[in-house]
């Protein structure tokens, strides 16, 4: 074991000298943070903006006030279908009888303003509804039959920010864990045969098995700690800022945990992975050739959240690796808890999933060809 | 006679489609120089390779020290020291500490890393670059880490596969200077090189490989015979 300290040493002494690693590292602690404030800003911006209504007919008594107060500003146009093609958000012919609407819904800011205009029409309609039955003596709640009152189990927006950790932090948890050591991991295998010391390090007597294990502690290390610092900034930076509604979001201490535990996993069989397509290829870019198909695998299992977000699979699908990990975390997010046989068969399914990397790895590092072919 | 220090017995190897070598024999002693010598792709490196267990011979034996590169592997690699026309550093550690991680993984002992590492610092004069980093030295100051790094666990076996291949003349003589006084020290020096005049000015004994057999081999004085220079019999015997 002592062999695998020495190795572990010198791959961390070289990696923090490494200004390529240091740089993903501080890059991933700078761009999230960025990207959240961008976002808080254009949702706070959406939220906040006044939306033209280009309009035509007489305007509803007190509807102009309705729609001042929702942000919805009005405007005289001669034709409102015409107009909102590009002139105003939406058009609106107000008839006698009936409300025409003309909104192209392939620009956003249209579909905001719809929204908004329904809803404030919806209020107005039930409104004018009631005054006219309170005018003949019938009580308004006559609309209203059976009045509902929402009792909610957890905080609303506590759930809107759950739910976007539950897609950003997984998301985020898997790139960095790939490409936060992924150079060092190059840079230890590709690398050893591209600068022509992997024949001297071979040449010692210290067995192979722990020559690599000692690369892989160190990768796995430095994966761990670019992840953390991108979580850690990006949940730093989650304090400054608040997404619409002012909903702040932070994450609780059991899927904190729950987040570790994963990215070392996670982190170890990447580790052993990259190592093993390093070892195949001859220089540093080769293995990044190698590598760039890795992106697309990992990035796939934490978009199913995003687009199927009430994915419930049977225990079967969390022996699937990453995706397996995505589940477990987003539940830990969402729910605050964690089932506990799921989380039992993805660790069980990550630490398989990383023997097997390992010895690929490891028989790749003792094949003959590698010397030969340098 | 010396005791023999590396013995290879009938050693054949086939890489890809390629065989190599085709059952070599050869011996090389503790106390002196011994040169392998053969034209490009006469089996030089594959041999010594072998003799340093990073490859595995398909039939055939080779004893280092007593000890079989099959079944102590590791026993062999701790006896010798292999110094390459490849001389590739860790750019990102010092000369100091390319060297210190070579003496740890060659398993000197931790009372002994620093005396060791200083001792070959002095003795190849590199005390004037040892904490520069190895990404800022010449190729002649790469070369004497390389070599320092494979001696500093003290090996009764040095291996130097063409070593002058990519140096200046300066550079070329230390090394040779550098063999010659390994020899002194007991150490058994195989030489291996297409350069035969370097060859027949430092050997005692040579090898001469082609196309994977042994074509000649015995005391450099006998293998050149009757010829001016071992060049010359080199040829006729390459050329038979």
């Amino acid at each position: 074991m002592k062999a695998l300290g020495i190795v572990f040493r010198k791959e961390m002494r070289e990696i923090l000298r490494d200004r390529r690693t240091l740089m993903a590292i501080g890059l991933a602690a700078l761009a999230t943070p960025t990207v959240l404030i961008v976002i808080s800003q254009v949702s706070t911006k959406t939220a906040t903006q006044t939306y033209t209504v280009g309009y035509a007919g007489e305007i509803p008594v007190g509807l102009d006030t309705l729609l001042s107060a929702t942000g919805l500003k009005l405007e005289s146009v001669t034709d409102p279908a015409e107009a909102a093609k590009h002139q105003v958000d939406v058009g609106v012919v107000f008839q006698p009888t009936q409300i025409d609407e003309y909104y192209d819904p392939t620009r956003q800011g249209a579909q905001v303003a719809d929204t908004r205009l329904q809803t404030v029409l919806g209020q107005y309609n039930a409104a004018k509804a009631a005054a006219a039955l309170q005018q003949k003596g019938i009580d308004p709640g006559l609309l209203n039959p059976v009045p509902v009152k929402v009792h909610p189990l957890s905080s609303p927006t506590q759930a809107a920010g759950n739910a976007f950790l539950s897609f950003f932090l997984p998301y985020i948890l898997i790139t960095m864990v790939l490409t936060g050591g992924l150079s060092a991991a190059l840079d230890s295998s590709a690398g050893e045969r591209e600068r022509k010391t992997l024949e001297s390090l071979l040449l010692t007597p210290t067995p192979r098995s722990r020559i690599l294990l000692g690369k892989i502690l160190s990768v796995t290390l430095i994966s761990l700690i670019a992840a953390i610092a991108a979580i850690g900034s990006m949940l730093l930076a989650l304090t400054q800022v608040s997404l619409v509604g002012g909903t702040h979001i932070y994450l609780s201490p059991l899927a904190a945990v729950v987040m570790v535990w994963l990215a070392v996993l996670l982190a170890g069989s990447f580790s052993s992975l990259t190592l093993a397509l390093g070892t195949l290829a001859k220089n540093f870019r080769q293995g990044q050739a190698y590598s760039t198909p890795l992106y697309f695998i990992t990035i796939f299992p934490a978009s199913i959240i995003l687009f199927i977000p009430d994915f419930n699979p049977s225990l079967a699908y969390y022996l699937i690796p990453i995706l397996n990990a995505v589940l477990v975390l987003r539940d830990a997010i969402v729910h605050n808890s964690v089932a506990w046989p799921a989380l039992a068969v993805t660790s069980v399914s990550l630490v398989a999933t990383g023997l097997f990397c390992w010895f690929a790895a490891l028989r790749l590092f003792t094949r003959e060809a590698l010397l030969v072919r340098s | 006679m010396s005791p023999a220090a590396v013995k290879v017995d009938r050693l054949e190897k086939t890489l890809g489609k390629n065989k190599v070598l085709r059952g070599i024999s050869l011996q090389a002693n503790s106390g002196e120089i011994f040169g392998l010598l053969g034209p490009n792709g006469a089996g030089k490196t594959t041999t010594l390779r072998i003799i340093c267990t990073l490859l595995a011979p398909d039939a055939g034996s080779v004893e280092v020290l007593g000890f079989d590169t099959r079944s102590a592997p590791e026993d062999v690699r701790r006896r010798v020291g292999v110094v390459t026309a490849d001389i590739g550093v860790y750019p990102r550690l010092s000369a100091r500490e390319n060297i210190t991680y070579f003496a740890e993984l060659s398993g000197v002992l931790d009372g002994e890393v620093n005396q060791r590492v200083d001792a070959v610092l002095n003795r190849l004069d590199m005390a004037s670059f040892a904490n520069q980093r190895a990404e800022s030295l010449s190729s002649g100051q790469k070369q004497k880490v390389a070599i320092a790094r494979a001696i500093v666990h003290d090996p009764a076996v040095l291996m130097f596969d063409e070593p002058t291949s990519n140096l200046d003349v300066l550079a070329s003589r230390e090394i040779r200077n550098f063999m010659v006084e390994s020899r002194g020290r007991g150490k058994c020096v195989i030489f291996s090189t297409h350069v035969l005049h370097d060859a027949e000015r430092l050997c005692d004994r040579v090898t001469i490989l082609h196309e994977g057999s042994v074509v000649a081999t015995g005391p450099t004085a006998d293998v050149r015979g009757a010829h001016r220079e071992l060049e010359d019999a080199f040829l006729e015997l390459v050329e038979k």
